[in-house]
């Protein structure tokens, strides 16, 4: 924290700040995708490396937030599907 | 007179019962239906006038008169239909917006007022939005982008801020900066916020207790308005808008204000 209340601009996303969060995000959730883990955490040590640069790049809300998001975009994915298999068998049987 | 007085005789039953030359002058005179219900007259005409009967001919103007009128009711109710389709586009109007006080990005204040004139684009947002808030802002920004190279810049986009705890002028200086260059940040103390919020049907929720330097996210909603150079509320677009829609749907707007007033603005 400098002087002049330098900490708190520092602490404001701006785009540069976020495009490196969203990047470090997308990296950890592809190691994540390749290791067949859906809920961040589960992974053990695994994906260690960008998990680190991931909760550094990103506060830790949008941290929470993207994590919550990726478990619940998966179970819509899965439920979506779930309904597509069952209407084309219905589709099927008529 | 003369033929009242033949109408008195046909009445008669001297008249019905009299000879074929004396029925003649009875029908000529008038066109009497007691006649023709009398079987023997009835054949009479037949022979005489065909198919055109006094029943038929009757019948034919009564039908031509009343499709007439049918068609001129008709056509007045459509019109008068039509012109209450338009009062309703006018009544119709959802009641968003209204009056706000707050600050922009350079410290000066903001109101309602300031909105007349032009046409604004107005989101509701946090700048410590992670994704979304970004992603509706530069929507919004390239469809001003796009209207500003046609018609010059009359769309005024706008950014709200509902974190009043954590925004301030400068932060939100900062914020707006990434974005259109012409983008005006507002904010407020919490109480104008949520007056904003309630004008505009805003939903917006910061978790409670909240200190300025805490990590917290804000839940709100996520549509940005577009309101017309008079300050009033046209349309609200969402995620599924896209760039391309917002702009088809302000040039839209700004043909029918031209339509409207002459100008584009």
């Amino acid at each position: 924290m400098g002087w002049f209340g330098s900490k708190k601009e520092d602490d404001q996303p701006l785009r540069h700040d976020r495009q490196k969060c969203w990047e470090s995000r997308d990296a950890y959730f592809a190691c994540l995708d390749a290791t067949g883990v859906v809920k961040p955490g589960d992974e053990g040590s695994k994906c260690k490396e960008t998990k680190v640069v991931y909760e550094q790049n990103c506060a830790k809300s949008w941290v929470d937030y993207f994590n919550k998001r990726r478990v619940l975009a998966e179970q819509q994915a899965n439920v979506l599907a779930q309904v597509n298999s069952q209407a084309s068998e219905a589709k099927r049987k008529s | 007179m003369n033929s009242l007085v033949r109408r008195q005789i046909c009445k008669s039953s001297a008249c019905l019962k009299s000879s074929f030359r004396s029925n003649r002058t009875c029908r000529t005179g008038i066109h009497s239906r007691r006649m023709s219900t009398l079987p023997e007259g009835g054949s009479r005409d037949k022979s005489t006038v065909g198919v055109f009967t006094p029943k038929a001919a009757a019948l034919f103007i009564a039908t031509g008169a009343g499709l007439f009128y049918y068609f001129q009711y008709e056509k007045a109710r459509l019109a008068e239909q039509r012109r209450k389709e338009l009062e309703d586009k006018e009544v119709g109007r959802p009641n968003v917006g209204g009056p706000f006080n707050l600050v922009t990005q350079k410290g000066e204040p903001f109101t309602e007022k300031d909105l007349l004139g032009k046409w604004s684009l107005i989101y509701f947002g946090f700048t410590n939005c992670p994704d979304i808030c970004p992603e509706e802002l530069d929507k919004m920004s390239a469809a001003v982008e796009k209207i500003d190279s046609t018609y010059g810049p009359i769309v005024q986009p706008i950014f709200i801020s509902v974190d009043p705890a954590r925004d301030s002028v400068a932060q939100i200086a900062r914020y707006v900066s990434d974005f259109h260059p012409r983008l005006i940040g507002l904010r407020g103390d919490y109480a104008s916020t949520k007056a904003v919020c309630k004008v505009y049907r805003v939903y917006f929720s910061t978790p409670p207790n909240t200190k300025e330097t805490d990590d917290y996210l804000v839940d709100h909603s996520i549509f940005f308005y577009l309101m017309d150079p008079n300050g009033k509320f046209v349309e609200a677009f969402g995620k599924a808008s896209t760039e391309d829609d917002v702009v088809a749907r302000i040039e839209k707007e700004i043909g029918l204000w031209k339509d409207k007033t002459g100008e584009t603005h």
